[in-house]
């Protein structure tokens, strides 16, 4: 996929284009709103991620002209301004999405990738990462064909985990899609649901799909591992 | 970001100033945290162990600007919205109780009330949140929470009650069954306290009256009638 950045902080511009470029897509940076939509009008994007804090022309006026011209583009806007008011102007002028300031790199990926997946497919009902299958509408969960029961939470939570197989997920990314929480550091919630998850999908099979990864997070692994 | 600081009277300067610090402080931390999230798979074992423990001090200082943001973007008198109680209050009760469970606590929410709070939802949510999250959070493993709504001629009440007492912080640590530095102790207990005054300064703010009793178990919300 082709991604604009338009970013004016020239660190930030280069850790975004260093880490997407990294997940195999092709990456522009724009350092000012003046480029940015020039860029996003000029040239065929999937997806522009765009800084609402630019110099010159700022980041709601070139989305308002991304909007005018590009009606399915989808644009996700980075601000620190996290105020609902702001929130709510952005997302009325067009926006998709809306992340802020300071954000974690994986967050961002893994929102990239749902507008992208939006963009470009319809959503599906069936996941399935190697011999685990899941059935989001009947709700059902198997593993090489044996069915695996369980609760709620921990099917919102290996749902999340399947729909971003092979991705690194922050604990925050997790409390926050799966409990619908604002994360709070000192809750153990995650690592207690993994647990739980692991012994449901994870045991008694020869290939493990649920790794830690120090210091991040979890990730549900798409090539597997021997345990 | 202002323009003039000293068109504004004192306090609402201050509050300007410390925003804008805030939103000052989220660019370079942005770019920190991405850099080291994109540099754990690129450095040696050794070194991962370094960049794993700066990540998670840079989330600790990113959680704290979290909350300084969240306590100055209260304004009272300011807000035209109003949030249905009891809805908000079940969907949180409903997520809340699967992370009390990890720790054997029961919560429960009972009674019903059509109040509703001078607040957007969302802003409804987070103060709940934070104000169950620290029943919990304090409550003794094996305990019960209650939650109880009660509409009077005055408005509604919401109590909520725990069984037991408070665990002291040595107590609750030896709970935890591992190792936890008096530092990450002393960060968790000033958290919970800002948390509880966002919480308390939203909810007055929107016109309701929060009784926390510093030591004794519970609070109480009184919700007056909407005009």
């Amino acid at each position: 996929m082709r991604i604009l950045v338009v970013e004016d902080d020239a660190a930030l511009a280069s850790f975004l284009q260093k880490g997407l470029e990294a997940e195999h897509h092709v990456v522009d940076v724009a350092r000012d709103g003046e480029q940015g939509r020039s860029m996003a009008l000029g040239i065929d994007y999937d997806l522009v991620v765009l800084d609402l804090n630019l110099p010159g022309v700022d980041g709601l006026s070139v989305l308002r002209s991304v909007r005018q011209r590009k009606v399915y583009l989808p644009v996700m806007i980075l601000t620190a301004r996290g105020r609902v008011e702001d929130r709510v102007q952005c997302l009325d002028s067009g926006a998709d999405d809306y992340l802020m300031k300071p954000f974690s790199f994986l967050e961002l990926s893994a929102r990239a990738r749902a507008l992208l997946r939006r963009s470009h497919s319809p959503s599906e009902s069936l996941l399935r990462v190697r011999d685990l299958n899941m059935n989001r509408v009947e709700r059902k969960v198997e593993r090489a064909g044996r069915p695996i029961e369980l609760t709620t939470k921990e099917f919102a939570l290996l749902e999340y985990m399947m729909r971003n197989a092979g991705r690194r997920l922050t604990r925050a990314m997790i409390i926050e899609h799966v409990w619908n929480l604002t994360f709070d550091s000192t809750t153990n919630v995650v690592d207690v649901y993994i647990n739980y998850l692991r012994r449901k999908v994870d045991d008694g099979f020869p290939t493990t799909l649920i790794h830690t990864v120090r210091g991040v997070g979890y990730q549900l692994s798409a090539d597997g591992a021997v345990a | 970001m202002s323009a003039s600081v000293h068109s504004y009277p004192r306090p609402e300067r201050d509050q300007e100033l410390l925003g804008d610090l805030l939103h000052s402080l989220s660019q370079p931390l942005t770019s920190l945290r991405c850099n080291l999230e994109l540099s754990i798979d690129e450095v040696t074992e050794q070194q991962q162990q370094s960049v794993s423990a700066a990540l998670q001090q840079t989330e600790t200082v990113i959680g704290m600007i979290q909350l300084m943001r969240e306590y100055l973007d209260v304004e009272p008198g300011e807000v035209e919205h109003a949030a249905a109680l009891t809805p908000v209050l079940r969907s949180l009760g409903e997520n809340l109780s699967s992370i009390a469970a990890v720790r054997s606590i029961r919560l429960r929410v009972l009674g019903t009330s059509a109040a509703k709070v001078r607040v957007t939802e969302s802003r409804l949510r987070l103060a709940l949140q934070y104000l169950m999250l620290a029943l919990i959070d304090r409550q003794p493993a094996g305990s019960e929470i209650t939650l109880l709504l009660t509409e009077g001629a005055a408005g509604t009440v919401l109590r909520a009650q725990c069984d037991r007492s408070f665990l002291d912080p040595e107590s609750r640590s030896a709970e935890k069954g591992r190792d936890r530095p008096a530092q990450r102790d002393s960060v968790r207990a000033t958290m919970r306290r800002v948390r509880l005054a966002i919480a308390s300064r939203t909810l007055n703010a929107a016109g309701a009256a929060l009784s926390l009793d510093d030591g004794a178990p519970g609070f109480v919300l009184r919700i007056p009638h909407m005009d």
